[in-house]
């Protein structure tokens, strides 16, 4: 009995020598109710959900209190947006402490989306090179440069100067055109790399994916945008000549809807009534007679405002294709071959009641960004153009030359932006009363 | 003295003090610095072990916060954290030396300490200096207390019974000194109860002999509690059986299993604004909570030969919390809204180890433990709730079957695991019974952390001056560094799903928190010396000093809005405490007839800032902004003007309790006072509450109330909220009598008749207090919200009427 028991334990001894060697096992716990960060990029379908993360942020980045419009639209003056805040916005008080105003003034979102591009290349180029084929490599890279050229382009459009969001210098400050410069290196790159079209999980060309994603027409769409921003009319026009395949395989950029998991924001930014225009400047705009008029927004009977027509609920666009011509002919102009502005012209505003066939050089700029308002209506680039087009304070009254001068067309920083990289306020900025 | 006399005799000290090392040399056993015996306590008629304990030893804080039945009361023992509220506070609670889950779920709230029941527990054991916890290395470093249950008697076979009946009170309770000043006394009518009803049933049978010993029983408890129809009920079932396999090989296997229930209400208990007229019908409204827990435990030990012999034991906690709520419309005005919850918590835990005793020589015994431990806790969370308006037709209570539909419900499921593996080393050695010398060396490997392993090493000592120099006196001193688990895991970094794009088909995904490749265990040093006299053989003192030092606590750091990531963790932060606690035992008057015997306990403590990270204001910890190294970690703090400063403390600086035991012939009696002192309470005010948007921050004074105020809510819809008091949380309390009267004598021809007594028992008799609410222990941060938040219901006071009988 005695020796049958020692026998026994003796056994045990081999056990808990091995129990002890596998500590490191024991100890190692993948938890199953997180994502973590280490060995999940292992599939050509995990690489997708990081850019796609990046898109998402893009769209939280835009359409967080309805931002894009209140950039790009609202302080123009002529859309309506039914959100408590709009009027602080067209009445130039965007520095008033008000909840939605704060979160509009920071940048947080847009550096959201350069770290999360930045970290999608850094994915892809660290790939195990059997886990993404050719296609995916050159898509995923090339998208991940758009965006970040985009939220660069947003950035300095409406901060002026701004802190730099790459590894290499982060937090330095770089000039407004600096990083202009620096969004037109990522989008020139990024236009080589992408496809006019996007293929599917089959394998199969998407026209619908690729009206979601950025392709080779929307990067050099956005490339044709900042080089015009930054006057390289030249580079404008050479990128956007060299847009010449097969009409149907051009498309521009919309961002699709969902329900984002981490902020509440709009799933409908433009719902039926969101988005409207008073009657007055919907006449002064678009006079009877014009075609988009009608295609764009509705009149309703007794309603002294017309609101903005949704074609496709599922989709905001960004970068309509309609403005493709408007850019190409903007560009001609911009390096004087006037007869070509005036065909693309004439082409991009078909349905106008305006003849723009003899247009003079010196109207040339009124057409063009009248033009631009009435196609673009929605997209937020209305108050963009008034900068570029140097008519700020012809068209908004209140932001005089002075003010202009002083920074008035930019946001002011937001409280975190000047604590977190030793910024100052603009001159205009601090000297407005904050209610 | 026969052994039925003898019986007849409370314990003739009803707290027995022990000095350092006591019966160290045994195999299993716990050195202990204090061990109070169960039986000769006076024990408490609430559900939870620790309602028993409290006011017994010195530096055991135990808060009866909540009148609310089956419901935790705050426990510490020494025990300190960033978060002051934090469960990791809690002492490390054994049973046998099994380690168990402690804390509440959060589904139910129900105390996992009152699935035994007093009458089970032969003696607990307090562990508080570093040597003594060292050994369960990271599990223990606030203190642990291991609860030795009864095991069987040599002996035929033993029964043991005992009943007990009675109520709760609210006796002259003024609605208007109750946490709801703002108070409606038709209301609280409707939802407190007093003479609610109290009842207690046990049965343990138990017996022994040289194949080992049984002791098996059931329990069962029911409170009706003071809210009313929220009935607490425990029935529980054990066996603590030891079986001696061979003289050499024992083993020992003890199981206890509880089903506990208790019933919600949502006035008075959820919504406890009690708006005017009165409290909305509550018919339809349900809200079960049920738990199922059980211990089990098995240990094996073998004498290899007269120095060496192993032992191994291993024990699963576990418990299965469950909740269904369903809220008709009458209550939510048009919307039912229906949930399920289910907990399911396990612990497993594995020790063994290798003893080797030897002595050195006549004057000198050593003893050397090697010893491997394995913990593993896994804790799933499942959970479905969903919510709709009423629709027209049928009755609420159909609409529970109908309510659901996809669109409308939430469900959750949750899962975490940590494992825990240690290794120790005991070394002991004794030098006549001079000096005793205690050397702890432990690693712990976590699964927290990317760099798993830390290593613990103590040495304590004490040394009597009572042969060496004829002095009844002691010294021990202890120092060692031990650690407290710091969660999450984080060295790995965390994804986070960002949203659905593309027809919802595509998720895209991205940074939560970068990896965080410094994570570590917060590490404590702990100093650790006292003093004991023995004035004369019937009258004692101890003394003791500790000093704790916490460093390395985790906590988030807010990124600059440049960096494309919300936060990263990061490690920081040192806090202190430190104290004198302080025991007189005294026993007064030995007669035959008479005898009187008291315990004073009280502890003296200090905690405070020692360092906090740099830049506070941009991490998760900057409600501590206003601190700086000296203060208090439980300071209070508010605004006065702009600026943040502290206005009182939420600890007591002093607590403790005086027990007094007499007999007289054939009755005994015992009373307990608790007392505490220097904490704070704030009032929040009803009157001066505002939206920040409305008096453009600037806080108006009103007139009766104190110029300082909190700002809450969020960034969205800020809240200025006055203070109108800072009242003194002081207090002494009856907080137990205990009256016995033994009447055996009656059954004198009954030779099987061992004893018969018949009990009083009562609870929170009498508190002395300038506080203006119903309890000052009532508001766990120190706090009594507009919200109620952390404020418990009203104490009752608690008396029964029991017998006892032993065959």
């Amino acid at each position: 009995m005695k020796m049958k028991i020692h026998y026994k334990l003796w056994k045990l001894i081999p056990m808990v020598v091995l129990s002890i060697s596998s500590c490191t096992d024991y100890l190692s716990i993948t938890p199953d109710n997180r994502t973590e960060v280490a060995e999940y990029y292992n599939s050509a379908q995990r690489v997708n959900q990081a850019v796609i993360g990046t898109y998402v942020d893009l769209r939280r980045a835009l359409l967080t209190n309805h931002a894009w419009l209140m950039y790009g639209e609202a302080r123009a003056g002529d859309l309506t947006v039914e959100v408590g805040y709009q009027a602080l916005v067209a009445s130039q008080r965007l520095n008033v402490d008000q909840y939605n105003l704060n979160q509009i003034s920071d940048w947080e979102y847009f550096y959201d989306v350069i770290a999360s591009a930045n970290n999608v290349m850094e994915i892809v180029s660290s790939a195990d090179p059997t886990l993404l084929t050719e296609y995916q490599h050159q898509l995923y890279l090339g998208e991940a440069l758009a965006l970040k050229s985009m939220a660069y382009f947003y950035l300095a459009r409406i901060w002026g100067d701004i802190p730099s969001g790459e590894a290499s210098d982060l937090g330095q400050k770089l000039t407004s055109a600096e990083a202009i410069d620096r969004a037109m290196t990522f989008a020139d790159k990024a236009k080589e790399l992408l496809p006019w079209m996007l293929l599917n999980d089959d394998g199969i060309e998407s026209t619908a994916l690729t009206a979601v994603r950025f392709n080779k027409s929307a990067a050099t769409m956005l490339f044709a945008q900042e080089a015009l921003w930054a006057g390289k009319n030249q580079e404008a026009e050479t990128a956007l000549e060299e847009l010449s395949a097969d009409e149907a395989k051009l498309s521009g950029l919309g961002l699709s809807m969902g329900v984002d998991r981490r902020t509440d924001i709009p799933q409908t930014p433009l719902s039926r009534t969101m988005v409207s225009m008073p009657l007055d400047k919907l006449n002064k705009i678009y006079p009877v007679g014009d075609q988009r008029r009608s295609s764009l927004f509705t009149i309703s009977d007794g309603q002294s405002g017309a609101t903005l027509i949704v074609k496709d609920a599922s989709t905001l666009e960004i970068l309509k294709l309609s403005e493709l011509n408007l850019l190409r002919s903007e560009a001609a102009w911009k390096v004087g071959k006037v007869d070509k502005a005036i065909e693309y012209m004439l082409i991009a505003t078909e349905g106008s009641t305006e003849d723009y066939t003899t247009l003079s050089d010196e109207a040339f700029a009124d057409a063009l960004l009248l033009e631009r308002q009435r196609i673009l209506v929605g997209t937020g680039q209305r108050f963009f153009d008034l900068i570029r087009f140097g008519k700020i304070s012809k068209f908004v009254p209140s932001l005089s030359p002075a003010a202009v001068e002083n920074g008035a067309t930019y946001w002011p920083l937001s409280a975190g932006s000047i604590r977190d990289n030793a910024l100052t306020q603009s001159s205009y900025w601090s000297n407005q009363q904050s209610q | 003295m026969n052994s039925r006399t003898q019986k007849l005799l409370p314990k003739s000290i009803r707290k027995l003090v022990h000095a350092l090392l006591v019966s160290s040399f045994v195999l299993g056993s716990i050195q202990a610095q204090e061990v109070l015996n169960m039986d000769s306590l006076a024990t408490s008629n609430r559900s939870g072990i620790e309602n028993s304990l409290q006011g017994t030893v010195a530096g055991l804080r135990i808060k009866n916060w909540t009148g609310t039945s089956g419901v935790q009361s705050t426990l510490t023992l020494r025990g300190l954290s960033l978060d002051p509220t934090n469960e990791s506070t809690a002492p490390l609670i054994l049973i046998n030396g099994v380690p168990i889950l402690t804390s509440p779920s959060s589904i139910t709230g129900i105390n996992p300490l009152s699935y035994y029941s007093p009458d089970q527990v032969e003696r607990i054991e307090i562990l508080k200096t570093v040597d003594q916890l060292a050994p369960y290395g990271i599990q223990a470093p606030n203190g642990a207390i291991n609860l030795i249950m009864k095991s069987g008697k040599v002996g035929p076979l033993h029964l043991r019974g005992s009943a007990s009946v009675g109520v709760n009170l609210l006796n002259n309770f003024d609605s208007s000194k109750d946490a709801f000043y703002n108070f409606n006394s038709t209301a609280r009518r409707k939802v407190f109860k007093s003479g609610s009803i109290i009842h207690d049933q046990s049965i343990l049978v138990d017996g022994g002999g040289d194949y080992g010993s049984y002791l098996f029983g059931m329990n069962n408890h029911s409170d009706e509690g003071v809210l009313k129809s929220t009935k607490f009920n425990r029935q529980s079932l054990f066996l603590n059986a030891k079986y001696n396999i061979t003289p050499k090989l024992r083993a020992h296997f003890y199981n206890n299993l509880a089903l506990t229930h208790r019933n919600g209400r949502y006035a008075g208990e959820y919504d406890r604004t009690f708006k005017v007229p009165a409290v909305e019908d509550e018919s339809y409204f349900m809200d079960k909570k049920r738990n199922v827990a059980f211990l089990s435990s098995l240990g094996l030990s073998f004498q290899l030969n007269p120095k060496f012999s192993v032992q191994s034991t291993a024990g699963i906690s576990y418990e299965g919390a469950s909740r269904d709520l369903y809220i008709p419309s009458n209550i939510l005005s048009g919307s039912i809204f229906a949930s399920s919850e289910a907990y399911k918590r396990q612990l497993i835990t594995i020790n063994s180890y290798l003893n080797y005793e030897h002595p050195l020589s006549a004057d000198w015994d050593m003893n050397l433990k090697l010893g491997h431990e394995i913990r593993a806790t896994d804790n799933r969370l499942t959970s479905v709730d969903g919510s709709r308006s009423l629709e027209s037709g049928g009755s609420n209570f159909v609409k529970v079957v109908t309510g659901y539909n996809a669109y409308q419900t939430d469900a959750l499921s949750d899962h975490a695991k940590e494992n825990l593996i240690g290794f120790y080393g005991i070394g002991k050695w004794k030098y006549k019974d001079d000096l005793k010398l205690n050397i702890v060396l432990r690693a712990d490997g976590s699964s927290l952390y990317e760099n798993k392993w830390s290593l613990y090493p103590s040495i304590g000592f004490v040394y009597s001056l009572a042969n060496a120099v004829k002095l009844p006196l002691s010294f021990n001193a202890s120092i060692g560094r031990i650690g407290m688990l710091n969660r999450p895991q984080a060295y790995n970094g965390e994804l986070t799903a960002k949203g659905d794009y593309y027809n919802n088909n595509y998720l895209g995904i991205g940074t939560l928190y970068p990896a965080f490749k410094n994570a570590k265990s917060v590490d404590i040093f702990e100093v650790d010396a006292g003093l004991s006299v023995q004035f004369s053989p019937s009258i004692s003192l101890d003394i003791n000093y500790f000093n704790k030092t916490y460093q390395h606590f985790i906590y988030q750091r807010y990124l600059p809005n440049i960096q494309g990531v919300d936060f990263q963790y990061e490690t920081g932060g040192s806090i202190g405490l430190s104290g004198f606690e302080v025991t007189l035992n005294g026993s007064w008057i030995q007669k035959n007839h008479f005898t009187w015997t008291s315990n004073l306990n009280l502890a003296a403590y200090n905690n405070q800032v020692n360092k906090l990270p740099s830049d506070i204001e941009n991490t998760s910890i900057a409600h501590l902004k206003a601190l700086s190294s000296g203060d208090a970690i439980t300071s209070l703090i508010a605004y006065e003007g702009t600026q943040q400063k502290i206005v009182g403390n939420s600890e007591s600086k002093i607590f403790g309790g005086i027990g007094n035991s007499l007999r007289f012939k054939n009755i005994s009696a015992q009373f307990l006072f608790n007392f505490a002192s220097g904490a704070d309470i704030i009032a929040e005010s009803f009157e001066s509450r505002y939206d920040a948007t409305t008096i453009d921050g600037q806080f108006p004074l009103k007139n009766q109330e104190t110029p300082f105020y909190f700002i809450q809510g969020d960034e969205k819809a800020l809240v200025y909220q006055g203070i109108r008091t800072i009242e003194p949380g002081s207090y002494i309390r009856l907080n137990k009598l205990q009256v016995i009267y033994h009447l055996t004598s009656l059954f004198k021809n009954q030779q099987k008749i061992e004893d018969f007594q018949l009990f009083f028992r009562g609870d929170n008799l009498a508190t002395f207090a300038r506080y203006s609410g119903v309890n000052p222990e009532e508001n766990i941060m120190g706090i009594r919200s507009t919200s109620l938040g952390f404020t418990g219901t009203p104490l009752p006071m608690t008396i029964a009427l029991g017998s006892k009988i032993v065959f």
